[in-house]
């Protein structure tokens, strides 16, 4: 490109000339190459309030040059930057320091980048220099030293995406509850099917049946609180379900049902023997429903348990 | 006024001749993370590094790349979260830096400083030991990196209210080639 700039603008010039003009040529390519993008965003507490005179700095990955900001008494920052890749660091007084590794500027559209810092001594998790340097192979500084942009990844791959972070981190409280009700859920699950011995049988009391309904109504209460939590979890767009989690989903189709039909049935096969009759027509669908509910439970809970 | 050319002609020259000896490519990769909790173990495999050494007078400073997302334990659940608790979403690489005489090419067996990024934080391994092969002008390195969850500060994700252990050994198998 070069050469051929010269090669219009410099013919049959002597050579002083054609120094100057490789100078000029190569200024001018230097001009168009140098084209600033722009990083913004709002530094705040976890709570929200904005933080003032925090320091932000930018350092590029690919040539290890800084710039630094601080934010206004809004908790804003601005850094105009070269296009490329960058590190950032939030700082301010009280605060533990965030680091973003990987940051794309481009010259076209303004990067937003907002931090939440989180309240505690300032930390800061890269290694000293001094560390480094007495490393007998230390990762270089050199400006040769490859950079991200060699490796060929997409934006997509380089960039961070705060709020799919912040979607995965609602997925997983709600998980997390999930897992735990299930937990607690098993044990008047259990106990209702321990009870329903003296619950069903010929030879049985009132007081058997209470606290056999009693349970199974708490069982139900539980579950409905533990299919809440993973029904309303957040889904992820684009991930294909694989592995044992699918058969954890499976066995909801057969529980989620059966624990609505059980109390139901339940409640009918109650009434009949509170009337001194025999357990007839559907309500004696009762047991074998809720054995296969309950089944249904436990398989699901060991599913996402024990490696088969 | 000729010899005055050549001279400059040089100097501008100087550049192009200081630029890098050789490079190298990571052709293939198989990286794989073992998970232990006391119900069962678990493995997550990734094929989708990238990586790139770049050697100057003696010295070669490797590059690898891999994304969090490109982890595969056979488990969608458990991917997601381990990209959650890894903030993998926020940070969606793992970068190993490192820094290796290129004599090393030649050698059986390395020892290698890391300077590995991953979640948001800055870790450095010293003398990570790594075999070394040769294969039809191919070099094959294979290794363990005795990676921790607390070294990144995770917080270790439970399942049943277990947490993992904090081990989380990442098996590395490269094939790298000269360009």
């Amino acid at each position: 490109m070069l050469r051929k700039i010269c090669r219009n603008r410099c013919k049959g010039v002597p050579g002083l000339v054609f120094l100057v003009c490789i100078s000029f040529a190569s200024a001018l390519s230097l001009t168009a190459q140098t084209t600033t993008g722009v990083v913004r965003g709002t530094v705040s507490e976890e709570s929200g309030k904005a933080v003032a005179n925090a320091s932000v700095t930018a350092t590029s990955i690919d040539t290890g040059q800084k710039q630094s900001a601080n934010t206004g008494p809004d908790g804003t920052y601005k850094l105009d930057l070269p296009p490329g890749n960058y590190r950032l660091a939030f700082e301010a007084a009280g605060f533990k320091t965030l680091e973003i590794s990987s940051a794309k500027i481009n010259g076209t559209v303004p990067e937003v980048l907002d931090a939440k810092l989180e309240k505690g001594e300032p930390v800061s998790d890269k290694p000293a220099t001094t560390q480094q340097e007495s490393l007998p192979n230390a990762p270089s500084s050199s400006t040769t030293a490859p950079s991200l942009s060699d490796l060929g990844l997409s934006l997509e791959q380089t960039q961070g995406n705060a709020r799919e972070q912040a979607l995965l981190d609602k997925r997983t409280h709600m998980l997390k509850i999930h897992q735990r009700m299930g937990l607690i859920t098993t044990i008047p699950l259990i106990a209702t099917v321990a009870i329903s011995f003296n619950a069903g049988g010929k030879n049985t009391s009132s007081a058997s049946r209470d606290l056999h309904a009693a349970l199974g109504g708490l069982t139900g209460d539980l579950y409905g609180i533990t299919a809440y939590y993973a029904i309303r979890a957040p889904r992820v767009p684009g991930t294909e379900t694989r592995g044992p989690i699918r058969f954890h989903k499976a066995m909801a189709w057969i529980h989620g049902p059966g624990m609505i039909l059980t109390p139901i049935l339940g409640i009918m096969a109650f009434d009949q023997k509170n009337n001194g009759e025999k357990v007839h027509g559907i309500a004696s669908a009762h047991n074998p429903v809720a054995i296969v509910t309950a089944g249904a439970f436990g398989a699901a809970l060991l599913s996402v348990s024990v490696k088969f | 006024m000729n010899s005055k050319m050549l001279i400059v002609v040089l100097l501008v020259s100087l550049p192009v001749f200081a630029a890098a000896d050789s490079q190298w490519i990571l052709q293939q990769s198989t990286l794989t993370y073992h998970v232990s909790h006391p119900l069962h173990q678990s493995e997550g495999v990734s094929h989708g590094a990238k990586g790139k050494g770049v050697c100057h007078a003696g010295q070669c400073d490797f590059l690898i790349a891999v994304p969090v997302k490109s982890f595969d334990s056979g488990d969608s659940n458990r991917d997601l979260h381990m990209i959650q608790v890894t903030r993998g979403a926020e940070f969606p690489l793992v970068t190993v830096r490192t820094r290796l005489p290129e004599s090393d090419a030649t050698a059986s067996a390395i020892d290698a400083d890391l300077e590995i990024q991953f979640a948001g934080k800055t870790v450095q391994y010293k003398k990570v030991p790594f075999k070394v092969e040769k294969q039809s002008g191919e070099t094959h390195i294979t290794g363990i990196i005795p990676a921790t969850l607390s070294d990144f500060k995770i917080d270790p994700p439970s399942l049943l209210t277990m947490p993992v252990k904090n081990d989380i050994p990442v098996r590395v198998d490269m094939t790298w080639r000269p360009q």
